[in-house]
């Protein structure tokens, strides 16, 4: 008993701790029929590294997740998750931006960030997700990533050794999740409030 | 957990934890050097040159074709201006598009949107995707505004080869950039795996070394508590390897204590046994002769004239001087055991001692029947001669006439009309000589077995309980051992073993 005790005592206070080292930051929440509208810029994802390779004539990606969560609570009640695939058109000036299925062409890289990294009522969740919390207190939790390579490209990238080996395929997982992580990514969140009654 | 135990896991988990950090030790060193072979700077740097190399390419194909646009259109103005009507340019634009293959279409536009004059190349379904764009220049022929498009194109495989390369070069940038975590994460994985190896290598190193340490700690146990003086002690020999030896050595040298401190004990009882009856024999003997004496001398010198009295004195003195009689003997047989010699060893032969016997075996008889010789049928063998051992040929031959004679008196009571064996029988088996007196006699109960040779136990009506005490303790000064269990043929079985002398 004593022991499960001191064991959810260490978990509330890593979640605690988890929390606290998000930088806290002013996002827009609305509401609307019932499911929470977030509005955020993450403009500062792009530092001048990024800027430099989003102008190489390389397809770049940039992925934001936003996720709601209960006050005290590292669980995702509801997340959303979008991704701007970006190239420069060396044949062409201006930029390419594809977003889910669809494709634009911007001219300059300011619009491109705008479109991609400033947010404005992005739907996250649904109204189920909210109906059981209303009344109480909740966060959304923002994640702006450059460049991360997908699970399926980075397998393909980086694969473990023919041969009967035991070590080789863990320590290849391993290595996949540190090398095809983001190059770049913030992390924020914004202040608490009330999921409306 | 015994000390000693703890002793070995320690030692067997230092030498394998040992093994452990130097093995990761050195393998993240080995890594390291593995992977700055594979991985280094110069392959990187070569990569990012290869994919400077392909943008260049293509910037310099976006140069050449917005040349080539430039050289139409200056070509289109060219004509236009020369010869102010559009009807003639169709056959100087196919001209143009034969002559640039960059060139998809040339659209000579007027201001309302009009298509005055085009020249396409038909498209191609089996070639390569192509990536275009419209060049366009303004001109005028007289009051008229016109616009000249051209389309260039490039093939869509360059900027796929870009980004091929593109994604190498930044995969491999990032491989470059945690080197020194990756060769870590493999010397790590590989560690935790060997770790886990090694953790049941010890668990079962551990397991079967508390086999042994468990023996080995029994052993400190037993050792202690014969220390203590408990001579019962006996450990189980197990698996056959160097402890088993040593258990086996332990449990026989325990053995040789526990028979040799019966034997030291008995003997010593026995001493005690032979002073008590030097003293008895002393304290009856001296008042034996004139009480005998004094019954004669009483029955000889009355001189009354009652022959009831004189009668009656008669029969006391002819009493007194048959009890007499029986002490005498008593104390003959009491002052020969007190007086008992210790043996005098010497080599002898078991069958030569047998032999020897054979020679008394009818004044024994006869004795037994009371002057006619008792019909009980001896037998004397030998199995293999010679059967040499260290021996006091007399007091052997003494030893087993006592317990020969016992036998022949217990089958005769047994058998009085005939059908009584007695078997003497000499052989060697295992380091010992043993010498073998069975009869078919009634036997002796189980409980009684030890008994038998304690001093002044009998079961005889005349017994004095000396004749065994005396065979034990002879074969005992001899470093052998008597025993005694039941015969095959239902009586009893003494058996007499003796150190071979080869086996000293």
């Amino acid at each position: 008993m004593r022991f499960r005790l001191a064991a959810l005592a260490l978990l509330i206070a890593t979640v605690a701790y988890g929390q606290s080292q998000r930088p806290e930051r002013a996002l827009g929440v609305t509401w609307s029929r019932g499911t929470a509208r977030v509005s955020f810029s993450a403009k500062d994802l792009a530092d001048e590294r990024v800027r430099r390779e989003l102008s190489s004539g390389l397809r770049k990606r940039m992925e934001v997740t936003v996720s709601a969560h209960l006050s005290g609570s590292n669980w995702r009640m509801g997340v959303r998750r979008f991704g701007c695939d970006v190239t420069r058109d060396l044949w062409e000036d201006g930029y390419l931006v594809r977003i889910g299925d669809q494709s634009e062409r911007l001219k300059t890289l300011e619009q491109v960030l705008d479109r991609c990294l400033v947010v404005q009522g992005l739907f996250v969740g649904e109204p189920k997700t909210y109906e059981p919390q209303k009344g109480r207190d909740i966060y959304f939790a923002v994640t702006a990533e450059f460049n991360p390579i997908s699970k399926k490209q980075c397998t393909e990238l980086i694969r473990p050794a023919s041969g009967g080996d035991p070590v080789g395929p863990i320590s290849v997982n391993i290595v996949r999740r540190r090398i095809c992580k983001a190059e770049r990514s913030i992390v924020f969140r914004g202040a608490l409030l009330k999921v409306p009654e | 957990m015994s000390r000693f135990e703890r002793k070995i896991l320690f030692a067997i988990g230092l030498s394998v934890f040992l093994a452990l950090g130097g093995s990761i030790f050195l393998a993240q060193g080995a890594l390291r050097d593995v992977y700055a072979v594979g991985v280094n700077e110069r392959f990187g740097a070569e990569l990012v040159h290869g994919v400077e190399a392909r943008r260049g390419q293509l910037m310099a194909l976006r140069a050449g074709s917005d040349q080539v646009a430039d050289a139409v259109l200056w070509a289109v103005e060219a004509e236009l201006a020369r010869s102010r009507s559009v009807s003639r340019l169709e056959g100087l634009l196919g001209e143009l598009l034969g002559r640039y293959e960059v060139v998809q279409s040339i659209r000579l536009i007027d201001d309302a949107d009009q298509i005055l004059a085009r020249a396409a190349r038909p498209p191609d379904p089996v070639g390569d995707a192509l990536r275009s764009t419209i060049r366009e220049r303004e001109t005028g022929t007289g009051a008229r505004k016109l616009r000249i498009a051209v389309e260039v194109s490039v093939p869509e495989r360059y900027f796929e080869r870009l980004q091929e390369a593109g994604e190498v070069a930044d995969a491999y940038s990032r491989l470059q950039r945690q080197g020194a975590s990756v060769s870590d994460v493999y010397a790590w994985v590989f560690g935790v795996l060997a770790f886990l190896v090694i953790l049941v290598a010890f668990l079962i190193g551990a397991i079967v070394s508390r086999r042994v340490t468990r023996r080995v700690t029994d052993l400190a146990e037993a050792s202690r508590k014969v220390g203590a003086g408990d001579l019962t002690v006996a450990l189980p020999t197990g698996a056959r390897d160097e402890v088993a030896e040593l258990t086996m050595a332990f449990n026989e040298m325990v053995r040789d204590l526990r028979d040799s401190r019966t034997r030291i004990e008995y003997l010593q009882r026995i001493g005690a046994w032979q002073d008590f009856a030097r003293r008895l024999a002393h304290e009856i003997k001296n008042p034996l002769t004139p009480i005998q004496l004094a019954a004669q001398e009483m029955a000889e010198t009355y001189t009354g004239e009652d022959e009831v009295f004189q009668k009656k004195l008669f029969q006391a003195r002819a009493i007194i001087e048959e009890e007499v009689a029986t002490l005498r003997r008593l104390v003959g047989e009491f002052s020969a055991f007190a007086k008992l010699p210790r043996a005098d060893l010497t080599p002898f032969d078991l069958c030569e001692l047998i032999e020897s016997i054979r020679i008394s075996i009818p004044a024994v008889l006869e004795d037994v029947g009371h002057g006619t010789a008792a019909p009980v049928e001896v037998g004397l063998s030998c199995a293999t001669a010679p059967i040499r051992v260290r021996m006091d040929p007399m007091m052997l031959k003494r030893g087993v006439d006592n317990i020969l004679r016992n036998a022949i008196q217990a089958v005769y009571q047994d058998h009085p009309t005939g059908g009584g064996r007695v078997l003497v029988h000499a052989y060697q088996r295992e380091g010992s000589g043993f010498i073998e007196i069975r009869d078919n006699g009634p036997g002796i109960d189980e409980e009684n077995w030890d008994r038998v040779f304690d001093p002044y136990y009998t079961t005889k009506a005349e017994g004095t309980g000396l004749g065994l005490a005396i065979v034990k303790k002879v074969v005992l000064e001899h470093g052998g051992e008597v025993r005694l269990d039941r015969a095959p043929e239902g009586g009893a079985r003494f058996r007499i073993e003796l150190p071979l002398m080869e086996s000293r």
